[in-house]
This record gives structure tokens, sequence and C-alpha cells, in this order.
């Protein structure tokens, strides 16, 4: 299809057109924007929940009682439509909103902030809400994983006189380095593919100065707002060939750290 | 003793500030759809000062909640319903069964988890399309009946059951079929709860999905209904909206307290392999 101007409503007018499409998606700007804005989001999305899900899972780790309760609270918003915790994110942190109302009452923020208008915030916020949205998944894996370390390790490392962050360096660290690796992969492939969002508080634009476009979003718009199928399938490719290029680095970064 | 009392106090500290940060936005959820629309613009902060649950009796007739549940209901159901089956089949037979080729299905199956979902979408829809499936329920049920994930994680738990059970029921003259229902299915109850809920929550909660293939509103599912709401009238009905997004989310938090013990369990084990 990535070879063809194709239609789906007029299937009988789809012609060949080679590699134009590949030579188009290649040159498209928007595309490059919309890729570099997932870029931007999930490098602040995976460090932050990166750090959440592990700091709560070590926690989590140290208690006995309660910690199913505890568990339990932070899986809600994971059960949570995109949809609905969209419309709960705009409304708490709209100009109006909850959040912003709090922090200029404490003097954090000087007056309203309307971000959806703004060129660079919207991938921040939206990767924080994120992170509130989609640690406890990573969090139970993470907790997963410290529950089949060994706690001889740990002993033998104190009466060595390691200290917390060294043991956690050198012990905990690379021990989880399955779940990380999955975490990791996991979080490419799903991230990169993020639309819901965008689309509940954006317009298949991406909002002003494209600041909210995701490829997938682009995607959708080309396919089935402007209707050019044969296009919108070259740009999938062409997002499928980035995640697998992401999903190798990170494969070959992450084990050689290991080894090290 | 003294020190580890304290730093119990502190990680305690920390994880009930989690649980506040984590339930807060799901507060104001549910007071918002019991304030008037008024309030909810001019009072965020507050709880409601005049009690109504105008919304949720005139989100019925606005938003027709009674058709948008039952699509909803029918193509989650559904969905839940084969995965289970489907799947667990599916699983039996490669991890219990010995037929040509097994292991290269297997590995075609543990592939395709690998395949970005986008790569796939724009040739599904023109096939689902030139089919005429389009707008009908089962475009949202068939192409999802049979889960690759599912698929690993029902076989990762058949594994770690002994053949002799097996064995003995067919000694005792029970056919495959029998052997499957009898014998397989009790034993992987937990795992079947997980994918079900699974299952269930990801049908629920799709958006993108029912965009896709949903135009008449006769079919839309909740999520959709709840987008086109949204998008219509910004800024309006506002009462209407929360308690609208509470009614969504209702559902599949009940689901999730009856079998949240297998649910969290299944994405402990993931990682694992």
């Amino acid at each position: 299809m990535s070879f063809q101007d194709i239609n789906v409503l007029q299937p009988e007018r789809a012609r060949f057109v080679g590699i134009e499409n590949w030579i188009n998606g290649i040159q498209d700007p928007l595309f490059w924007k919309a890729l570099f804005n997932i870029l931007y989001n999930q490098s602040i999305f995976i460090a932050l929940t990166f750090v959440i899900s592990l700091g709560m899972a070590l926690l989590l780790k140290e208690i006995t009682a309660g910690a199913g309760i505890f568990r339990t609270i932070y899986f809600l918003p994971v059960i949570t439509s995109i949809a609905v915790a969209m419309i709960i994110f705009e409304f708490l942190a709209s100009p109006n909103g909850p959040v912003q109302r709090i922090m200029m009452s404490v003097g954090l923020l000087d007056g309203p902030v309307f971000w959806t208008f703004s060129k660079w915030l919207p991938m921040p916020l939206l990767a924080i809400f994120n992170s509130w949205k989609w640690f406890a998944v990573q969090m139970m894996i993470f907790l997963g994983g410290l529950l089949t370390i060994n706690k001889e390790l740990y002993e033998a490392a104190r009466v060595d006189g390691a200290s917390w962050w060294t043991q956690f360096f050198r012990i905990t660290l690379p021990l989880l380095k399955p779940q990380i690796l999955f975490v990791m992969t996991m979080n490419v492939i799903n991230g990169m593919q993020m639309f819901t969002e965008v689309f509940m508080i954006f317009d298949l634009q991406g909002g002003p100065y494209h600041a909210g476009l995701t490829p997938v979003l682009y995607l959708y718009k080309t396919g089935f707002d402007d209707m050019s199928m044969g296009y919108a399938a070259t740009l999938g490719l062409l997002l499928a060939v980035v995640i697998l290029i992401l999903t190798t680095i990170q494969w070959k970064l992450i084990n050689r750290h290991g080894e090290s | 003793m003294f020190n580890i009392r304290w730093s119990k106090i502190a990680i305690y500290s920390v994880l009930i500030l989690g649980s506040v940060i984590v339930m807060y936005p799901f507060f104001i959820m549910v007071m918002n759809s019991f304030k008037p629309g008024t309030e909810i613009m001019h009072y965020p902060l507050s709880l409601p000062q005049n009690w109504t649950i105008s919304g949720y009796v005139k989100v019925f007739t606005t938003l027709n909640m009674g058709v948008l549940f039952k699509n909803s209901l029918i193509i989650s159901v559904s969905v839940t319903i084969l995965n289970v089956i489907l799947n667990a089949m599916v699983a039996y037979a490669l991890a219990k069964l010995h037929f040509p080729g097994r292991d290269i299905i297997f590995k075609v199956v543990l592939g395709s988890m690998m395949i970005p979902a986008i790569l796939l979408l724009i040739p599904t829809y023109t096939m689902l399309y030139n089919w005429g499936w389009v707008n009908t329920y089962r475009v949202m049920i068939i192409p999802v009946a049979v889960s690759a994930y599912n698929i690993f994680l029902i076989r990762q738990f058949l594994i770690q059951i002994p053949n002799d059970y097996l064995e003995a029921a067919r000694m005792d003259g029970c056919n495959e079929i029998q052997v499957f229902y009898k014998i397989v299915l009790p034993m992987i109850k937990p795992v079947l709860a997980t994918v079900g809920i699974l299952t269930f929550m990801h049908s629920w909660n799709d958006l993108f999905m029912a965009l896709l293939y949903l135009r008449d509103e006769s079919m839309y599912t909740l999520q959709l209904g709840l987008y086109q709401f949204k998008e219509v009238i910004p800024g309006r009905f506002l009462e209407q909206l929360w308690a609208a997004t509470t009614l969504v989310t209702v559902p599949v938090v009940i689901v999730f307290f009856f079998l949240q013990r297998y649910f969290i369990e299944a994405f402990t084990g993931v990682g694992l392999k």
C-alpha cells in the first residue's frame, strides 16, 4: 500500500506511485515535528515514571501491613480510561482549575497559564500526567523483581559495610535488569503510539504550533481526514522503523551497562 | 529499634502522600458530578455547596446513556468471553499438544507481539472497510478476539501444570476436548481471570477503535459518546459531563475491586518470563 495513492472510498482509482510516498514522508516537516514532540514527551515521561515507580516499589517492599491497600489505590489511574483521565486532567490543569489556583495561592505561579496555547508546555504536562496514570504498572513489575532478589546478598553487603546507595547500585539495579529492559521496551512501543491523550485535548492539527501533534495523530489525520491511505500507510511504516531503531539502541545500551 | 520505627513512619508518610495525590483527581471528579454547573466553573476547589444529582438525571436524556451502556457492554463482554475461551484453547494446543510446526507457530505468535500496532492500522482498516464491516458490532469484536499477549500469558501458566494430570485423564478414557474442559480449564482459573479483566478493561476503555469503525450514534460506545459530548459543547453542561465521566469509570472500578488480586499478580509476573 505504501507504494500507492489510495482513497478507501474510491478503491478503483488507486494508482501506483512508486516511492513517491516514501520521499514525501521523509521530507514532511509535520511528520518530523510529530516525532520530535513524542520524543520530547517520552524522554520526560520515561525518566519521571522510572524514578517514581522504582522509588515507590522500594518503599512498598519495606512494609507488610497495608501494602495491598496502597497497591490497589495506586492502580486506580491505570484502570481509568484515557478519555476520562484527559477530561479530569484538562479540568485540573486549566487556567481556572484547582492546580493552578493552589499554585497561585502559595506564590509558585504569578498568573494563570494557558498551557494548551503554548509552544513548549503541552508535552511536559502530558508527561507528568501520564506518570500519574501509568506509574503503578511499572511499580508492580519492579516490585515483582525486587521480591525475587536473594536477601542474603544484602546481608553480605551489610556485613562488608556497604552503604544503602552502594547496595542499590551494586545489587538492586543490576539484578533488576530484566524488569528494567522489559519496562523500557514497552514504554517505547506504547509511548510512541500515543493518540487518545492528545486527540482528547487538541484537534487533529495538534493545537497551536502543532505542539500536541503526535505521529499517530498525524497518521490518523492523513488517512481518515485527508483520505490519503497510501501515504498514511507509509507514515506507519516509517514510524515502525523508528520504533525498531530506538528499541535496538535501548537493548544495546542497557545490556552493555549491565555487563561492565 | 528507635531508628527502624522512624524509618517506618517516613515510609508510610510517603506512601500515604502518594495515595492522596493519586486519589485527588478522582475525588474532584466525583465531587464535581454533584455540583451545579456554575459552581464547577467558579469554585473548582471547594466541596459542593449545593449538592445535586441533576447532572446524573439529565445526562440520561442528553447523552442517551442507555444506548451507550448497551453498546459498550455488548462489545466488551463479547470480546472478553471470546478472548478467554479462544486464547485458552490456542495456549493449550501450544503448551500441551504435540504436532508438527508447533514451535514455529509459537514463535510467530511471540513475534507478532513485537510488531507495533500502528503498522497494521491502515491495511486492517482498508480490509475491514472493503468487507463492509465498518459500523457493525463485529468490527469491534472479531479482530480483537484473539491476542498474542493473552496466549503467551496463559501458556506460561499451563506449562507449569504437570503432564501427569492430563495423562491420567486420558487413561481414564477422556478425549482431548474433555481433558481440556474438565481438567485444564478449572486448573487455570486464576490466569483466565487475569486475561478476562485485562481484556475487559482494555475493550471498555478503548476510544481509538470506536473512533475508526463506528459511525452511527446508535452504535457509539461510552468512550466515543463521552468524547463527542465533550467536543460538541465545550464548557456547557458541565455537571452532566462530570456525571458521565463518573458513570463511565464506576463499572471498571467495580470489576477491578472484585478481581484485583489476580489483576495485580498479572502485572507482577509479566516481566519475569
